[in-house]
């Protein structure tokens, strides 16, 4: 709320500063007009106007009252100057002039002194100073009446104006910060929506999977098969879509039950064993035995596999090794081959599969993966993820 | 179902989402000037006042008529033109307050039309008076009668409509008086009051709404205060919602038999881009933090603001923090009252440094520098101070006579949470 109190204070300077300015400049030009004034006017009349002016510029800039009581003082002078130096009576021209900076000019300062009471008192006493003084210096000329109209005119239009804005930025803002509240919520909404979609994962590996083969045009599957997962997966994802949060139970080859607290053992067996069907023998070291939450379990297997995989298409060998070990806090796995190998640099920008499926699987649950390698001297990946 | 067009491979895919979502973001959706909620924020309000300052000027003016009706050769056409007038300012005013955020264009064209129609009778009772500046009544106010649609069309509009009542007005003058120091004052004045007014209430709407704009703008980018240490932006969950749903839709043709297996070409490029897409989606978006989309959520902020955070440890600031360094980072870049210098703000966040001796809190200490340009040290707001403390200890400095803030901040380290 300060915030938007703040903007509208310099709202209201900016207007004012243009307001006060402009109809300056056409009073102004009302007296300049050929035989206006008596010539000995304009002496007095310029250095007045010049401080008028560069007040009215600086009210824009400043909220400073020393500015305000400048241009009242300044435009009172030049009222006094007129009236004084052309006793014989005033010309239509000087008599607009006069309109002009009292009651259209110098109201611009009603725009600055109706933020709040104080100003307001201020705003009032500094009306009825001008109102008073210029009502007694043109009485000669024109009648009180008319004058005190003009000048109730002029001020209450700025004033309407000042209170006007004044009063209608604490209601927008009332309305903006609901709109924040509202955005607030949709975010919340957002982000929670997207985080069951993202860690809905294993509906998206089987769908990725099933995707990727379609993008080979599904050369070198059945058909039928195909088929029959891809109305599968399009289940699945209607089901996400309509609110559920499915656990896939197969895609293709693989076979992902959904695990609560399992043992890490028997589970890896069954990783070893598909691999082994797959022509890459899988030597187990260390320990068989570890209990891990079945969200850090998949993370860990799933990471697990694609490291296998990757051993398995890239390596060329026909062998690799997992060394399981845990601590208080961790659980790591090795896995390593003595195969070709590759330069680091090439992996990380070319090889999305790497960063996508092991990287980001494991640091959703807190866990990272290193990768060492060089092209000749085999590849290890450190995998970790907290017990 | 339809796919897009094969030509468009992933990156061009996803060039367009980052396209588009510079255009949809919360602010700009709820700030687009076609949009019904803008006038609900304040402007219908402003439109009131303007209706207000313009009643006022027809009493004024309408007594000057009244006081000058024994002048008239024929009264019948002003008094006709006043009529009208009052009839135009009543119905103009009741309808605004009904069409809501614009004023339809054939609504306008007829407005302006029965503006002039009150302007030519106007002119035509007083022309054989000669002394336009003078008499003229009705059509003074009729000009000003503009102000009561000034939040309903565009400012140009408006700005170019007042403009030829302006430029049709002193033609008439210049025609019909002849000028002589007598008179020659009073052409000025009834022209400035008859055309400044709306051009000063266009400067004050249009002031009005950028203000919104930008106070919209902060209240939606503050939203992301709350957000947990790294966090989605706001469209995330709709485009990874609209890959899913592409997915599904291929999936599905593909199992009910609607595409024939082997692929063609080109919808097996369209699966491919897709589990690409999905790939990115699934890993994207986690690692940014609270401030990068902040900043890049916000029109103002991600014009002129630019934020180094390799190690992403504006996440680890608590909303207290957060809170202070965006209103900081806020105030710098909007605060102050010429708009048109441009500032800009460096946001670098980190590394961290090692406290020695560890720290009783076990905090970590997270440096954060602010540099700038255009920002003159002692022109900055005691309120951005303010801010900066609540992020931690600081110093300032100039660095191309520019304001350079270091803060040390202190956060919960995220091993011990």
């Amino acid at each position: 709320m300060d915030h938007i109190l703040k903007e509208r204070d310099r709202l209201l300077q900016r207007t004012a500063r243009v307001y006060g300015l402009s109809f300056a400049v056409v009073a102004t030009l009302c007296l300049v007009m050929p035989g206006a004034v008596t010539p000995a006017t304009y002496l007095p009349f310029v250095p007045l106007l010049v401080a008028l002016l560069v007040a009215q510029y600086r009210v824009g800039l400043s909220r400073s009252y020393l500015w305000v009581f400048i241009e009242v003082a300044s435009v009172l002078g030049i009222v006094a100057t007129i009236t004084v130096l052309n006793p014989d009576g005033l010309t239509p021209a000087a008599l607009s002039s006069i309109a002009q900076f009292t009651a259209a000019s110098l109201p611009s300062v009603a725009l600055v002194l109706s933020t709040d009471r104080v100003r307001l008192t201020v705003l009032v006493l500094v009306f009825v100073v001008v109102a008073a003084v210029t009502t007694w210096l043109t009485a000669d000329s024109r009648s009180p009446l008319m004058t005190v109209g003009l000048l109730v005119l002029g001020w209450s239009i700025a004033a309407v104006v000042g209170i006007w804005i004044s009063a209608g930025v604490p209601q927008a803002a009332r309305r903006i910060a609901s709109i924040g509240r509202a955005h607030r919520a949709e975010r919340q909404a957002s982000e929670i929506e997207a985080q069951r979609r993202q860690s809905a994962r294993l509906l998206h590996d089987t769908v990725l999977a099933t995707l990727t083969l379609l993008a080979h045009s599904g050369v070198g599957v059945a058909p039928a098969a195909l088929q029959q997962q891809s109305a599968d997966d399009a289940k699945l994802l209607r089901q996400l879509r309509l609110g559920a949060t499915p656990t896939p139970l197969s895609s293709g080859g693989y076979n992902l039950e959904p695990v609560e607290e399992t043992v890490l053992g028997t589970t890896l067996e069954s990783v070893k064993q598909r691999f082994g069907r797959m022509g890459l023998e899988v030597a187990w070291h260390g320990t068989g035995q570890v209990l891990l939450p079945s969200d850090v379990l998949d993370a860990f297997l799933l990471a697990l596999a694609e490291c296998l995989e990757n051993v398995r298409r890239h390596s060329g060998v026909r062998e690799a090794h997992v060394t399981i070990v845990d601590d208080a806090t961790t659980v790591r796995a090795m896995i390593t081959d003595a195969g070709v190998g590759f330069i680091l640099d090439d992996v990380d920008s070319a090889r999305l599969g790497f960063k996508e499926s092991v990287v980001a699987r494991l640091k959703e649950v807190g866990g990272h993966a290193r990768l060492f390698s060089e092209p000749g001297s085999g590849t290890t990946v450190v995998l970790e993820v907290p017990r | 179902m339809s796919f897009p067009p094969a030509s468009e491979n992933t990156l061009g895919l996803l060039a367009e989402v980052r396209a588009s979502r510079s255009l949809v973001g919360g602010a700009r959706r709820l700030v687009r000037p076609e949009n019904p909620h803008r006038a609900s924020l304040g402007t219908a309000f402003i439109g009131i006042g303007a209706s207000l300052v313009c009643g006022i000027r027809a009493i004024y003016g309408f007594s000057w008529f009244v006081g000058y009706w024994p002048d008239y050769p024929n009264p019948v056409p002003a008094l006709a033109a006043w009529i009208l007038l009052i009839v135009v300012l009543a119905t103009a005013f009741v309808t605004s307050s009904i069409v809501g955020d614009r004023l339809p264009d054939w609504m306008f064209a007829l407005f302006l039309g029965l503006i002039a129609a009150v302007i030519v009778l106007d002119v035509v009772a007083i022309w054989d008076l000669h002394d336009v500046g003078r008499y003229a009544t009705a059509s003074l106010t009729a000009a000003m009668a503009l102000l009561l649609v000034i939040t309903l069309r565009r400012p140009s509009e408006i700005l170019i409509s007042i403009g030829a009542i302006g430029v049709g007005l002193l033609a008439v003058m210049l025609v019909n008086t002849r000028l002589t120091p007598e008179n020659a004052a009073s052409q000025v004045t009834s022209l400035a009051f008859a055309v400044l007014p709306v051009v000063i209430g266009v400067i004050i709407v249009r002031g009005f709404r950028s203000m919104v704009q930008v106070e919209l703008d902060r209240v939606l980018v503050q939203s992301t205060v709350s957000a947990p240490r790294f966090a989605v932006g706001m469209l995330a969950s709709e485009e990874l919602a609209r890959l899913d749903l592409a997915a599904e839709e291929l999936l599905d043709s593909v199992a009910t038999g609607r595409i024939a297996l082997p692929l063609r070409p080109k919808t097996a490029s369209v699966a491919a881009s897709l589990a690409t897409e999905l790939r990115l989606h699934l890993i994207e978006g986690r690692r940014e933090t609270w401030l990068y989309h902040a900043i890049t959520e916000s029109e103002l902020l991600g014009r002129s603001v630019t934020l180094t955070d390799k190690g992403s440890l504006a996440g680890l600031l608590d909303a207290n923090q957060r809170d202070g360094l965006l209103a900081a980072v806020w105030l710098l870049v909007n605060d102050h009252a010429k708009k048109t210098t441009v500032r800009t703000v460096q946001v670098s966040v980190g590394p961290i440094v090692a406290t020695t001796p560890v720290a009783l809190t076990h905090k970590l200490k997270v440096p954060v520098v602010i540099t700038t340009t255009g920002v003159q040290r002692n022109r900055v707001d005691p309120s951005t101070w303010d801010a900066i403390r609540r992020v931690g200890r600081y110093s300032d400095s100039s660095q191309n006579a520019s304001l350079r803030v270091e803060i040390e901040c202190f956060v919960d380290n995220p091993a011990d949470l």
